[in-house]
């Protein structure tokens, strides 16, 4: 895996010499070796400081906004990244020709909750190779099976490689396996009508609303948020459950058709608040039945911007 | 029992489902439709003209739902005889996998109602409406995402 950063800082080197861009968005290290920190590069010296590992809890797509069009952008992606990518270029949110992406086909992110949980956070070295990963806590080394570590939304990736990517690092891995995600919404929705509104009330009234999955869902970059909307007040502001089961339906719809089931809004989450089996029914119905998945492409429409003539038969008068 | 028959008496008012009934104000091609729904409309039906199908946020049902009422009615043109074109096409999708998200988390999906009307359905909305308040009164009641039901300000009821 030093390989992997050593080859991204001659890549990342190379783009900022030859002026091809103005700026490279990736990660540096921190205080602690388990909080890698998105980072902007605009000089090589800067580089230094670069880290690339399964740590990298951040979605770098939600940058992507914050600059103008005219921006000349580098950015390191992943898979769930590089759809993301796709889906704001759908939404007009750059120029593809000012973007460079360099591709990393991605072994999982590994959850740090996780990793706290067993060892603290007492964590003075980590390093990692496709399998395992290594830990140095007082100056010992653990070394761990990675898969057990894994996030959950990555355990049931479906395209770890990048879609998008003008220079690739690294060799493509296997697609993952459809019926994970269809397993898990299809054991919630096996549940009673009860047990299943109970398990959403438990989970939605937990919410703190400190809007941190929103802040780091790179799909939600509206500047103003209809939660935030105090004229007219759309829903209560409050940690109420109105307030909160409002939050948690509307936020998940808004996604519909334009999640990339990066997991970033779990990742986030100070409550760990598992809401992700929102947004994957939504994207499994929206496969189901428009056939369509987000970002895999540039140019097509998300479902609920693609309507046509030919939705007659939907019209049961 | 006939939606007409019954209102005006307190008792009566209070058994009744309360519906709120989203109205796209060019779905009713007759004047005499349009003028009941305006001001026959028995107290426990609530109305909200939209300008079209497709200016219904679906948060606006959700509101709705969280307000208390036992049932949604979502009244819109066909295809092709939109006002404004595309409103309904796009309301259509917005609304099927809005209704199947609340029908996963638990909310029961009967409880709303589609009337997409045509130019030779006169009277037809009085006679969904008394079904569908046949239909509600058979469901059990629900508290389900009905959450801001003691509130008066924001609320449906009141």
């Amino acid at each position: 895996m030093a390989e992997l950063v050593s080859e991204l800082r001659t890549q990342i080197e190379r783009l900022l010499a030859d002026q091809s861009i103005d700026v490279f968005i990736a990660f540096k290290k921190a205080d602690s070796p388990l909080r890698p920190q998105p980072a902007f590069f605009r000089s090589g010296d800067a580089l230094t400081d670069l880290e690339y590992n399964s740590l990298c809890q951040n979605n770098l797509g939600n940058y992507l906004t914050r600059y103008p069009n005219e921006t000349r952008i580098g950015m390191v992606v992943r898979g769930c990244e590089s759809r993301t990518v796709n889906a704001l270029l759908v939404e007009k949110q750059h120029i593809r020709e000012n973007l460079t992406l360099i591709g990393v086909p991605c072994h999982g992110i590994v959850d740090i909750k996780k990793i706290i949980e067993h060892y603290g956070e007492e964590i003075t070295g980590y390093s990692e190779n496709q399998t395992d990963i290594t830990i140095i806590l007082q100056g010992k080394e653990h070394t761990l099976p990675r898969e057990e570590l894994l996030h959950d939304s990555c355990l049931r990736c479906l395209h770890p490689n990048p879609v998008n990517a003008d220079i690739l690092i690294g060799d493509p891995l296997p697609e993952g396996d459809p019926s994970l995600v269809r397993k898990k919404v299809d054991s919630f929705e096996a549940l009673s009508r009860d047990d299943r509104y109970n398990w959403f009330k438990q989970e939605a009234e937990r919410c703190i609303r400190c809007y941190a999955c929103r802040e780091a869902c790179p799909m939600c970059y509206c500047t103003e948020c209809f939660v935030d909307f105090n004229q007219p007040r759309w829903t209560e502001s409050s940690i109420s459950p109105a307030g909160t089961h409002a939050w948690h339906i509307i936020r998940a719809f808004h996604q519909a058709g334009r999640c990339t089931s990066c997991g970033a809004c779990e990742r986030a989450c100070p409550v760990d608040i598992k809401m992700t089996y929102l947004t994957d029914k939504l994207n499994e119905d929206i496969l189901e039945i428009y056939n369509f998945e987000t970002g895999m492409n540039d140019e097509t429409q998300p479902p609920f911007a693609a309507f046509n003539m030919d939705d007659k038969k939907r019209f049961v008068a | 029992m006939g939606l007409a028959a019954a209102s005006g008496s307190e008792s009566v008012m209070k058994t009744r489902p309360k519906i709120a009934l989203f109205q796209c104000q060019w779905c009713l091609y007759s004047e005499s439709d349009q003028d009941w729904v305006d001001h026959q409309l028995p107290p426990s039906i609530h109305l909200i003209k939209t300008s079209c199908t497709g200016r219904i946020n679906p948060l606006y049902i959700l509101n709705a739902i969280q307000g208390g009422v036992d049932g949604i009615v979502i009244s819109g043109c066909l295809p092709e005889k939109c006002h404004y074109k595309e409103g309904n096409l796009s309301a259509v999708r917005q609304h099927e996998a809005f209704l199947g998200l609340l029908d996963y988390i638990g909310y029961e999906r009967e409880r709303v109602r589609f009337l997409w009307l045509d130019l030779q359905d006169r009277g037809r909305i009085q006679r969904e409406l008394a079904d569908f308040e046949v239909f509600l009164e058979e469901l059990q009641p629900t508290n389900t995402l009905a959450t801001r039901v003691s509130e008066t300000i924001g609320g449906l009821n009141g």
